[in-house]
C-alpha cells in the first residue's frame, strides 16, 4: 500500500517568499532520503515553496476566486512530501518516526486510494484514471 | 516549473462521501484536457484522514497520534502535480476546473522546489545524490505500477 509523508513545518505558513531551506537540515533529510531509497520503499519526494509565494483558489457559488499566499487564516501549511510504498500503515509511522524531523514539524501520515479501493459504481464512473496516471509519468525533474 | 495543486478536504469527505457520478465525469474530462496539453504529471487521491497517523518531533522523542485529525481545517483530499510556465498558467487551469466538491471548495497552487532554486549550497555532491534518489525512486515506482 502507498502512504504519503506530509511534512508540516510550523512557522512555514508566514514564511518570507524565497525562503530556502538550512544546508544542514537538507544534509540531514538527504540521508535519511537515502536511506528510504535503499530499503525501496520511496516512489516520489517534492518540497514546495513557501504559501507566500502560492496561490489559493476558492469556489464558491460556482465562481472561482483566487487569493494570493501568504493565507492569513491558515495555521498550518505543506513544507513537502515523501510518497513510500509499505506493507503497513504501521512501516508508515516506523519510517516517519525515523526522519530527522525538527520541534516544530509535524509529518502527517496518508492512505493513498488505489483503485481497487472504490466501490464498483465509483471505479466505471473514473474508468481511464490508472491509464491516466500511468501516462502522466510521474516524476519527471525539470 | 511544476506545481503541487492541492484540493482540500471538507466534512464530507473526511466522513468518507465518495463524489458522485457526475463530479467524476467532469474531472475525469478536466483530467484528459490537463493530460492531452502535456501539464499533468501525476495525481493521487487520500483516504480521510481517520485512516492515518500523525507524528510529532520533540528533540528525539516521537508522539504518535492516530487520526482523525478534526481540529485541522487544512486536511488534504488530494493533489495534482503540474507542469506549466508560471502560476498564472496553473491559475488559469484550476479557475477552469470543475468545483471538485460540489460545494464549498479551494485549491492551493503551491510551486515547488527545483534544484536550479537553491544557490550554491546545495552543492554538486548534494545535487548528485538528490538525482540519484529520484531516478531510483522513479523506477521503483515504475516497476509498482508494472
Amino acid at each position: 500500500m502507498r502512504f504519503m509523508m506530509l511534512m508540516i513545518p510550523k512557522g512555514y505558513e508566514t514564511a518570507k517568499p524565497g525562503t530556502m531551506p538550512d544546508p544542514k537540515a537538507v544534509a540531514a533529510m538527504m540521508k535519511y532520503n537515502e536511506s528510504l531509497q535503499k530499503a525501496g520503499v520511496l516512489l516520489a519526494l517534492d518540497g514546495l515553496h513557501p504559501p507566500s509565494m502560492g496561490a489559493r483558489v476558492s469556489f464558491s457559488g460556482g465562481k472561482p476566486k483566487v487569493t494570493d499566499g501568504p493565507f492569513a487564516e491558515a495555521k498550518e501549511v505543506l513544507g513537502g512530501y515523501w510518497m513510500i510504498q509499505v506493507k503497513s500503515k504501521a512501516e508508515a509511522i516506523e519510517w516517519a518516526s525515523r526522519c530527522p524531523g525538527g520541534d516544530n514539524e509535524v509529518i502527517e501520515i496518508r492512505q493513498v486510494q488505489e483503485f481497487a479501493d472504490f466501490p464498483a459504481d465509483v471505479q466505471q464512473a473514473a474508468s481511464g484514471f490508472a491509464e491516466m496516471q500511468a501516462q502522466s509519468g510521474q516524476r519527471k525533474g525539470s | 516549473m511544476r506545481v503541487m495543486v492541492i484540493i482540500k478536504a471538507n466534512k464530507d469527505i473526511e466522513a468518507g462521501q465518495m463524489p458522485d457520478e457526475k463530479i467524476l465525469t467532469e474531472m475525469g474530462s478536466f483530467n484528459e484536457q490537463l493530460a492531452e496539453a502535456g501539464v499533468l504529471l501525476g495525481m493521487e487521491g487520500l483516504h480521510p484522514s481517520a485512516k492515518g497517523a500523525r507524528v510529532k518531533f520533540t528533540g528525539t522523542k516521537r508522539t504518535v497520534t492516530d487520526g482523525p485529525f478534526t481540529e485541522s481545517k487544512e486536511l488534504i483530499a488530494g493533489y495534482w502535480i503540474w507542469r506549466v510556465k508560471s502560476m498564472a498558467e496553473a491559475i488559469e487551469w484550476v479557475k477552469r476546473c470543475p468545483n471538485p466538491t460540489g460545494q464549498e471548495s479551494e485549491i492551493e497552487i503551491r510551486p515547488i522546489f527545483e534544484a536550479e532554486d537553491f544557490g550554491p549550497e546545495f552543492t554538486p555532491e548534494l545535487r548528485a545524490q538528490e538525482e540519484r534518489v529520484i531516478a531510483r525512486a522513479a523506477e521503483l515506482a515504475q516497476a509498482e505500477k508494472a
